[in-house]
């Protein structure tokens, strides 16, 4: 699978937590570790409801965990 | 490796296993039996009590040495990974459904004969399903 357009600080932000391992994150979030290790990796890309979960644990707003790398998207019913 | 990801790979080894098990079965193969159907069912049953067995035997283990991702739910990305692999297994199912119906057709198998092909493609595609799953948790999703 390739990467996502989609990167994250989540291993950053994990470290400025006192080094917060991702299972603790996992269990704040109700996810999996490995699933955490596949955002944190950007082999997927999580719903909107886990990303806000994943900012939420972490103490901050989602744009400071998740950033889109892929240039500006068009938004719907814009034509061509 | 997650507890998902290690029942994904009993279930595909054990599925491998008791297939050949019944496939290479020396017997069956040479069809020495008096009643080679009655005998080929009994193989069957013999794979399929050997399957549930080891099934349930390795899956104990790894719920043991794991009891807490045992116990926690499915979250969205194995769901997606669940979903993903059924996907891909169904057409799997589909095709070689098909595919044994038409053969035994043209081949003029009896009712046995028909009931072990369309086994076979439902196993195939329990194969191609766990296969499926363990690919998309090496990848991420």
């Amino acid at each position: 699978m390739t990467g996502t357009a989609i990167t994250n600080t989540i291993r950053k932000l994990r470290f400025e937590r006192n080094e917060m391992t991702q299972q603790d994150l996992a269990e704040r979030v109700g996810v999996t570790r490995q699933t955490i290790n596949a955002i944190e990796l950007g082999k997927y890309s999580p719903s909107l409801e886990v990303a806000f979960r994943i900012a939420a644990a972490l103490g901050v707003r989602l744009e400071e965990v998740f950033s889109h790398d892929g240039g500006t998207a068009k938004p719907h019913g814009s034509g061509k | 490796m997650s507890f998902r990801e290690k029942t994904a790979w009993i279930t595909l080894i054990t599925l491998i296993v008791t297939s050949l098990l019944f496939v290479l079965h020396p017997p069956l193969q040479l069809t020495l039996a008096p009643e080679p159907d009655v005998f080929s069912l009994h193989v069957l049953l013999l794979s399929i009590a050997t399957f549930v067995v080891i099934e349930i035997v390795a899956i104990v283990v790894v719920r043991i040495r794991s009891p807490r991702d045992a116990k926690a739910p499915l979250d969205e990305r194995e769901r997606l990974i669940v979903l993903k692999a059924r996907s891909v297994a169904w057409y799997v199912l589909a095709a070689s459904s098909l595919g044994s119906v038409m053969t035994t057709i043209h081949l003029g198998a009896n009712e046995l004969g028909l009931a072990y092909c369309v086994l076979i493609s439902f196993v195939l595609s329990l194969m191609v399903n766990y296969a499926a799953r363990i690919v998309y948790y090496r990848r991420g999703a």
